[in-house]
């Protein structure tokens, strides 16, 4: 059995790729694992201690591309290239959020892309996503 | 295989129409009626003018396997980042500011992708292969 920690985030995953083969069934039977194991602790008790989290794991992304690197890996080594480049958007926008407070968001609406997780503080989601390359009608609104 | 159609693609040319033999893909809805659809036919795949037709597999090969090493690091990096998406939740239900919140909420989303590229890379990428399977089966469902 796979750590616990990870059952529900497995679970989504399985579920949207089901969703993708058009498998209606086999999504919504993912979608219920990924609910009912979906009971994780939090890791830090604010946005200060999420932030020292997310830095911390900056410094861990250059290990693990070498290792998937020398494995020949090609697919870790995208999936932690765009990794890297939205954890380092998360936290700029902490570090802008702790210094500006709410005032950061006045008037702006925040975009998640959801191929690849990278957040946009603006008007309006870009026309492509500048860290995966999806087109705008993969951006959620928050 | 089945035809299926991306809605945001169709221009509504039909096409597809003209050449289906058994009438799937004229519906009210515009999607392709996959009890009609017949298997690997692709008459409609070729005909659509805007690509907006592609064909869905019912059998798919086992991926390529994975490096073991790589797989686990991959996987306790997604258990990391579920742990950070909980607390981003954890703000985002607490907070006062409803700033904060919308941010907390923003971070929720994206640590959530951020993860499941994690598992997807860790080997749960494709939902029949066998380490999906055995996955599932010791979850009993």
């Amino acid at each position: 059995m796979e750590q616990k920690d990870t059952i529900p985030v497995i679970c989504s995953n399985l579920a949207k790729a089901a969703e993708k083969q058009q498998n209606p069934g086999m999504a919504a039977e993912y979608s219920a694992l990924a609910e009912k194991y979906d009971d994780g602790k939090p890791s830090a008790e604010d946005l200060a201690g999420l932030k020292t989290l997310i830095t911390e794991d900056l410094t861990v992304y250059p290990d693990l591309q070498k290792a998937a690197e020398s494995a020949g890996d090609r697919g870790a080594q995208r999936a932690l290239r765009w990794g890297q480049k939205v954890t380092a958007i998360q936290k700029s926008l902490i570090d802008r959020f702790l210094s500006k407070g709410d005032a950061l968001l006045d008037g702006k609406g925040l975009f998640v892309c959801e191929a690849c997780g990278f957040i946009f503080l603006g008007d309006s989601a870009p026309d492509i996503c500048p860290v995966c390359k999806a087109p705008v009608s993969r951006f959620s609104k928050v | 295989m089945y035809a299926s159609r991306n809605l945001a693609k169709c221009t509504k040319d039909c096409l597809c129409l003209f050449v289906c033999p058994t009438g799937a893909t004229d519906t009210e809805t515009g999607q392709i009626d996959s009890s009609k659809c017949l298997d690997g036919c692709r008459l409609c795949v070729d005909a659509c003018p805007s690509h907006a037709i592609f064909l869905v597999m019912d059998n798919y090969p086992e991926p390529e396997p994975k490096n073991s090493e790589v797989a686990d690091k991959m996987l306790n990096f997604c258990a990391a980042k579920y742990g950070q998406e909980k607390s981003a939740e954890a703000i985002a239900d607490s907070s006062a500011s409803e700033a904060e919140k919308k941010l907390a909420a923003a971070l929720k989303q994206s640590l959530r992708i951020v993860a499941e590229d994690c598992a997807r890379e860790a080997g749960y990428m494709l939902p029949q292969c066998e380490k999906a399977q055995e996955f599932k089966a010791e979850l009993g469902g």
